[in-house]
């Protein structure tokens, strides 16, 4: 098993509940969650990223709260729904989310920055590529700090996955989950995608993709 | 569908123009070109959020004033 996929031998189940609360209705059965290892932090925290952390590991690892995974995909997804869909930039220098951000620009509508970012992208518009977006996702803070610097620099918001060693520097909204696994990454932008659609009308409000999370992993 | 959110967005934006450009989080006036943001609440998109540079920088929580919601 690769480093990325870092499974989570805990058996407590990463989910906060409120008082007197039983069951705690997500997107996915919990164990998709769990499966995909969303909920996988790094042996680092941000004090940025601590309110999203649900226990630390004995063995130093964080773990995030799947309960505000689910709850932020769901806002960032309203949040991204009021936007023109050509106008959302949704960018990953990181290779395991080129297929994730491709996919979701293909059922969103929304313009995709996969691979190296070429400065200037969003702020000189004498470049043949030069875009201007109404916002900005990312899915990494610390691999696309050009992209975010640029977004600050034009003034748009910025959403970004954040995993619990990022700084959200010029971060809006944060989704926190592991941006690092290929699995999580699909299933993150996966459920992302299918959500906006929702919040749209394009699929009801329980509809779901035709493809699965797994048609959106990166290749090896 | 997306039109309808796309026209009350604008409709905010215009109303809100002729108010003071305030940080949300810090409550100080944003200076023109000072490079801060404004959005709609992500949550309920009702009220307009607004974040200088500094606050946006340092991650200085906002709450909506309609919602409650608790970002970035
Ligand atoms: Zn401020
Ligand atoms: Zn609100």
């Amino acid at each position: 098993m690769s480093e990325e996929e870092k499974p989570d031998t805990g058996e407590e189940k990463p989910i906060s509940m409120l008082p007197g609360e039983k069951v705690v209705e997500l997107l996915i059965p919990l164990e998709d969650y769990l499966t995909a290892g969303v909920h996988i932090g790094t042996h680092i925290c941000t004090k940025f990223m601590e309110p999203f952390v649900y226990r630390v590991r004995s063995d130093g690892l964080y773990i995030l709260d799947a309960r505000k995974i689910d709850e932020r995909v769901r806002v960032a997804a309203k949040f991204l729904a009021r936007y023109e869909p050509s106008k959302i930039a949704v960018v990953s220098v990181r290779q395991y989310g080129f297929r994730p951000v491709t996919k979701m620009c293909e059922y969103v509508g929304c313009k995709p920055f996969t691979g190296r970012f070429i400065p200037g992208t969003f702020t000189n518009p004498s470049l043949a590529w030069y875009f201007e977006p109404d916002v900005v996702v990312v899915t990494d803070p610390r691999a696309d700090a050009q992209a975010i610097k640029e977004a600050a620099e034009v003034g748009v918001p910025v959403v970004a996955f954040a995993d619990t060693d990022n700084k959200t520097e010029f971060v809006d909204l944060v989704i926190p989950g592991n941006n690092k696994g290929r699995k999580s990454l699909a299933l993150l932008y996966w459920l992302l995608t299918r959500q906006i659609l929702r919040e749209r009308g394009v699929i009801p409000p329980n509809g779901d993709l035709p493809e699965k999370p797994a048609d959106f992993e990166t290749k090896l | 569908m997306a039109s309808k959110y796309m026209l009350s967005t604008l409709n905010i934006s215009i109303s809100e123009a002729a108010t003071p450009p305030i940080c949300s989080s810090c409550h100080r006036l944003m200076e023109p070109g000072e490079h801060g943001v404004e959005f709609l609440c992500p949550n309920c998109g009702k009220a307009v959020i607004r974040r200088c540079k500094r606050c946006r920088q340092l991650g200085v929580p906002y709450v909506c004033p309609n919602c409650g919601f608790r970002g970035p």
